[in-house]
């Protein structure tokens, strides 16, 4: 069966998109609902604070709302960048819009369900404590903007994977495998991160609400235990820059698919566990340094002790995937 | 159409298919295909495995942190306790490692 070029390009925009919209919209969605959802429940508790409370409910979406925003860009330029301007022969372009839909899918579902946790906390947080509504609005600021960077570098290596000629000299077939290895990579990889950053800066929040004056050790082991929970989305960004530009050869035809593909499954899936365990471990871990900040010192030792162990995993993925890449 | 007919017409079909089948995969070897189908084995065996122990590992981590923070004074027996659990959550972990390293480098 011979199939139009012009209905195969069709047909990977219309996959592409559908991909970037039909899983990148979940997260935020979900997150919002459960700020809306808190914010209700904190009004009803505390009616005078309805004013402050729809002002840090709105401010959380909006921030929360960003990562499905990103989706919803880049799921237009699937459908609508002229084919002249996209980069590839007519097979390796068709991969590149759906890789492309994949990265952004999957990367902002959990960035956007991160982004939503803070904002649900935030909301409860004021309701609890409404005197101190404007620092704990502040840290939910804080805690977005780190859920938010899966989704970021998802949005970067989608649009690469749009307009960039990538792995010059790579046969077609490798080509097509670099772009779905460097979409899975990426998309699969951001979700765990995304999420556990966003379950970290919830427990922040929490605890906030009810010891703002511990609010400089809070953050601080906030931003440490994201930091660490992060690690995954590098390893899956590292994984599909180095596919893209680093790899000398890949391979012809299957071995070439086989082996990108390969590496970003690995890479990737390997990626989600780690990065929601980390966070669950820094949730906790921000508890308990807000409600005792004299024993943030020990508190910070076991949560980076128990993050370390649970980005062993993590590591192991990455290792198999280097050795799929360089040494088969 | 009879059915001896049907299957003559199938035998030539399946003739011909055989003919020109040589041709389109002439580049692709058994071997080839045994080296792509352990990479990519190796590559969901490892990433799928990960996913429990990652998030397991970090429920009992949150579990010491939450109960340090409760009783300080019993930080050594909770973080023994912790990295204990941990272990054992990690051997699923290491034996998806084994499973792909074993794909990788004895199967293939």
């Amino acid at each position: 069966m011979d199939l139009d070029p012009h209905i195969i390009e069709l047909i990977g925009r219309y996959l592409g998109a559908g991909v970037a919209l039909g899983f990148g919209g979940i997260g935020a969605a979900v997150g919002m609902g459960l700020a809306a959802g808190n914010a209700d429940e904190g009004i009803m508790r505390q009616p005078e604070t309805q004013s402050q409370m729809v002002r840090t409910m709105l401010i959380g979406q909006a921030v929360g709302g960003s990562p499905s925003i990103f989706a919803l860009v880049i799921g237009l330029m699937i459908l609508f960048v002229p084919s002249a301007s996209l980069s590839g022969t007519e097979t390796t372009m068709v991969a590149g819009l759906i890789a492309a839909g994949i990265a952004i899918g999957l990367g902002c579902f959990g960035s956007g369900l991160g982004c939503g946790w803070p904002a649900a906390a935030g909301c409860s947080g004021v309701a609890r404590n409404p005197r101190h509504a404007s620092r704990i609005t502040q840290a939910m600021i804080i805690g977005q903007a780190v859920a938010q960077s899966p989704s970021i570098f998802a949005a970067v290596i989608a649009l690469v994977l749009l307009f960039v000629n990538f792995a010059p000299g790579a046969a077609e077939w490798a080509i097509v495998g670099i772009a779905i290895g460097a979409g899975i990579a990426m998309g699969a990889g951001g979700l765990g991160p995304g999420l556990g950053s966003g379950v970290t800066a919830g427990g922040a929040i929490s605890g906030l609400s009810l010891w703002p004056q511990t609010y400089g050790t809070t953050v601080r082991t906030m931003l440490i235990g994201q930091a660490v929970a992060q690690t995954p989305a590098i390893f899956g960004l590292l994984i599909a820059f180095i596919m893209m530009f680093a790899m000398q050869d890949i391979g012809d035809g299957i071995i070439g698919f086989a082996r990108a593909v390969a590496a970003g499954v690995a890479v990737g899936f390997g990626g989600i566990g780690p990065g929601i365990g980390s966070g669950i471990a820094a949730e906790r871990g921000c508890s308990a340094s807000a409600a005792r900040p004299r024993i943030e010192a020990l508190v910070l030792r076991t949560m980076l002790i128990g993050q370390a162990v649970s980005q062993s995993t993590a590591i192991y993925s990455l290792i198999i995937a280097l050795i799929i890449l360089y040494v088969l | 159409m009879d059915l001896s007919s049907i299957i003559m017409l199938m035998q030539t079909a399946m003739a011909q298919a055989a003919e020109q089948l040589p041709e389109a995969t002439s580049a692709i070897t058994g071997d080839d295909i045994r080296l792509a189908g352990a990479m990519l084995g190796a590559g969901m065996c490892m990433g799928f495995g990960a996913i429990g122990p990652g998030i397991g590992q970090g429920f009992a981590a949150g579990k010491a942190c939450e109960a340090i923070g409760r009783s300080p004074e019993n930080a050594g027996l909770l973080t023994r306790t912790m990295l204990m659990g941990q272990a054992v959550s990690e051997t699923t972990g290491i034996y998806s490692l084994v499973v792909a390293f074993l794909i990788l480098f004895v199967l293939s």
